[in-house]
């Protein structure tokens, strides 16, 4: 499997990932998963355009993710898998991506969301998405970076985040 | 020095932390108080939030003003870092406005620039002159 790093981050590609994950992990490429972003070119050349030359980059929908993974199109590859939401990682997991260990990276304050971390805010949708990656057999843990504070993320924690509802 | 007879360009400075805050009051600390130019932080924002933070600030009236007189105005936006969420959520908030420039790398000098060369008739000229500034102002002022 050749993903280095499968991180959840609402801000998607941004200098933690491109400069401080990147810097530790050295992927040959990252691999964001956006439906919304992969349908249109100017944002796709936007996101592209802020990562270092020596990183390739692809952006494609969650679908087209999959199967990029699930085929092997990236094998021998180190690959940065990113998503904006738990949601999204959810989804790559249930249609074949296997993830033993998910990176909750950043999900920013938004209306409607509770802080479970200073840098982890969740809604019930994120909750429910969380939880069903534990379900799959993923690990999480929430670390905005390498060498910060790494706080694992169980089905108990979930449970308690969700009863704050 | 030519005075253009538009509205002065507003400026918007968008860091990390507070960087920008910083800069600006320091700036106006150098100069005195300065109309027309913010700051705003990424801190706590998710890019989504970010870049409807700035497309508020460029539909803002030159006055400063949420109005929709649709009097144009030129902008400038200053980033501490290209390659952020600063930078992406700025260019997509900008889209293809022909009166928004976008320059990464902001500093002291920079701003300085921009307060006192912003009237001073083309924008393009006025944004290549803050640009010069910024790289001027960076440079080995002693050791070895």
């Amino acid at each position: 499997m050749p993903v280095v790093l499968a991180r959840i981050d609402d801000r998607l590609i941004h200098g933690q990932v491109t400069v401080g994950w990147s810097e530790q992990l050295k992927p040959d490429r990252i691999l964001l998963a956006n439906n919304a972003i992969a349908a249109d070119p100017w944002q796709t050349r936007v996101y592209s355009s802020t990562v270092p030359p020596k990183i390739k980059v692809s952006i494609l929908s969650v679908a087209r993710a999959a199967a990029s993974l699930a085929d092997n199109e990236l094998a021998g590859e180190r690959v940065l898998l990113l998503t904006g939401s738990a949601e999204e990682m959810s989804e790559l997991m249930r249609i074949g991506v296997p993830l033993s260990e998910v990176n909750v990276g950043g999900l920013h304050f938004s209306s409607g969301k509770q802080e479970m971390l200073p840098f982890v805010y969740v809604d019930h949708q994120d909750l429910k998405a969380l939880g069903r990656l534990l379900e799959m057999g993923a690990t999480l843990s929430a670390q905005q970076v390498p060498g910060g504070r790494e706080y694992p993320l169980d089905k108990d924690q979930i449970r308690e985040m969700g009863d704050q509802f | 020095m030519e005075k253009s007879t538009l509205p002065p360009v507003r400026g918007l400075v968008i860091t990390h932390g507070d960087i920008g805050r910083e800069l600006v009051r320091v700036t106006e600390m150098i100069l005195g108080p300065v109309a027309g130019l913010t700051a705003m932080s990424n801190s706590g924002k998710a890019a989504p939030d970010i870049t409807a933070a700035i497309q508020a600030w460029l539909a803002e009236e030159p006055d400063g003003s949420a109005g929709a007189t649709g009097q144009s105005s030129r902008k400038l936006i200053l980033l501490d870092d290209y390659g952020g969420s600063c930078a992406t959520c700025a260019q997509l908030a900008r889209g293809h406005d022909p009166d928004c420039a976008i320059i990464s790398g902001v500093n002291l000098a920079m701003l300085l620039g921009f307060v006192t060369w912003r009237e001073s008739g083309d924008f393009e000229n006025v944004v290549g002159k803050i640009v010069q500034k910024g790289r001027e102002a960076i440079t080995r002022v002693g050791g070895r």
